[in-house]
């Protein structure tokens, strides 16, 4: 059964380095002769934030292959609704439930390539991203945008640059933390969770008379809790 | 010149009646060859012939059709999968 497995995916490497109008490029993720973990990538897509970048999957080949689908995560950090933003793990059917053995993992990476381009913040991967999308569509686009250059080696371009430099909206490390105005990160970004902004919670933080506790995480007890939801509700 | 024939070898070849060059889509072996789990080609390791018009070895589509998960289904056109029940008798 898995000679089986290897001989077609023998098959189908050979396929995708021999064509090359995909784009899409196929290496093992370790040992040369090892096939049953690879590693794909394909270009982002045109038109869309990830245009430029490279993006590689993480292929792992079960045994009963073709008849279950291979395991697929990304490896290059993508801000996408249906992938998660910590760990590369996808949501996409036709890497489960849909799968079918005629399948392969050319077809499977293509499948990633077009997600990039056709996000489903309906059904979400990443609830923090897939908000994101629907309630502030252009700091999705900026923020994704930003991660293709960062982590994909997307090249910035000029007219993105110049934007940033003379909106100064290009936001360091620095200009992040500075919004939370000496406030723990994760404190104030549990609020964050629920789908609020940094500086409404840090308001919010401010009036309710919140400790900064010297910047450190600490719990804020029910009663603390339930004034600050209370005040960003707007009650 | 005559020739006396003292002995002959009769050799024939043999194909599915389906395109030459066409492979199982699961196994990605041709039809004329075997399912990855069988030595012999032809009848010990004949061909299932989908309503739908897709076909495969019938190793391979009983092992999908087995799981659960492919909910009966032809893996090309993802219709019922049904099989036309008269093939030995064309072949014959």
């Amino acid at each position: 059964m898995s000679s089986h497995r290897i001989r077609r995916i023998g098959k189908e490497i050979a396929d995708i380095r021999a064509d090359t109008h995909s784009q899409i490029s196929i290496e093992p993720f370790g040992e040369q002769d090892d096939v049953t973990h690879l590693r794909g990538s394909f270009p982002g897509p045109p038109g869309t934030p990830y245009e430029g970048g490279s993006y590689a999957v993480d292929v792992k080949i079960p045994t009963d292959y073709p008849f279950t689908p291979p395991v697929m995560k990304f490896e290059t950090k993508v801000w996408h609704p249906n992938i998660s933003s910590q760990t590369g793990a996808i949501c996409l059917d036709t890497l489960s439930s849909a799968w079918s053995p005629v399948l392969t993992v050319k077809s499977a990476l293509l499948s990633l390539q077009q997600l990039l381009s056709t996000p489903e913040p309906k059904d979400p991967q990443d609830a923090e991203v897939a908000k994101m999308m629907m309630r502030q569509p252009a700091e999705f686009a900026r923020v994704a945008r930003q991660w293709a250059v960062r982590y994909a080696g997307a090249p910035p371009k000029p007219d993105e640059d110049s934007q940033d430099v003379s909106a100064g909206q290009e936001p360091t490390e620095e200009d992040n933390l500075a919004r939370y105005n000496g406030y723990n990160k994760d404190l104030v970004d549990r609020f964050g969770g629920m789908g609020f902004e940094v500086e409404q919670v840090v308001d919010a933080f401010e009036r309710a008379g919140v400790n900064r506790n010297g910047g450190d995480d600490y719990d804020l007890g029910p009663g603390l809790m339930g004034d600050i939801t209370a005040r960003l509700l707007g009650e | 010149m005559k020739v006396t024939l003292k002995e002959w070898n009769a050799i024939a070849t043999w194909h599915w009646d389906i395109p030459e060059d066409e492979v199982c889509g699961i196994c990605r072996v041709q039809f004329d060859g075997t399912c990855p789990t069988c030595k012999f080609p032809g009848d010990d390791c004949s061909l299932l012939l989908g309503k739908c018009g897709h076909s495969f070895h019938m190793h391979c589509l009983l092992t999908w059709i087995q799981q659960e998960s492919s909910k009966g289904l032809c893996p090309m056109c993802r219709q019922k999968f049904e099989w036309k029940q008269t093939e030995e008798s064309e072949e014959a």
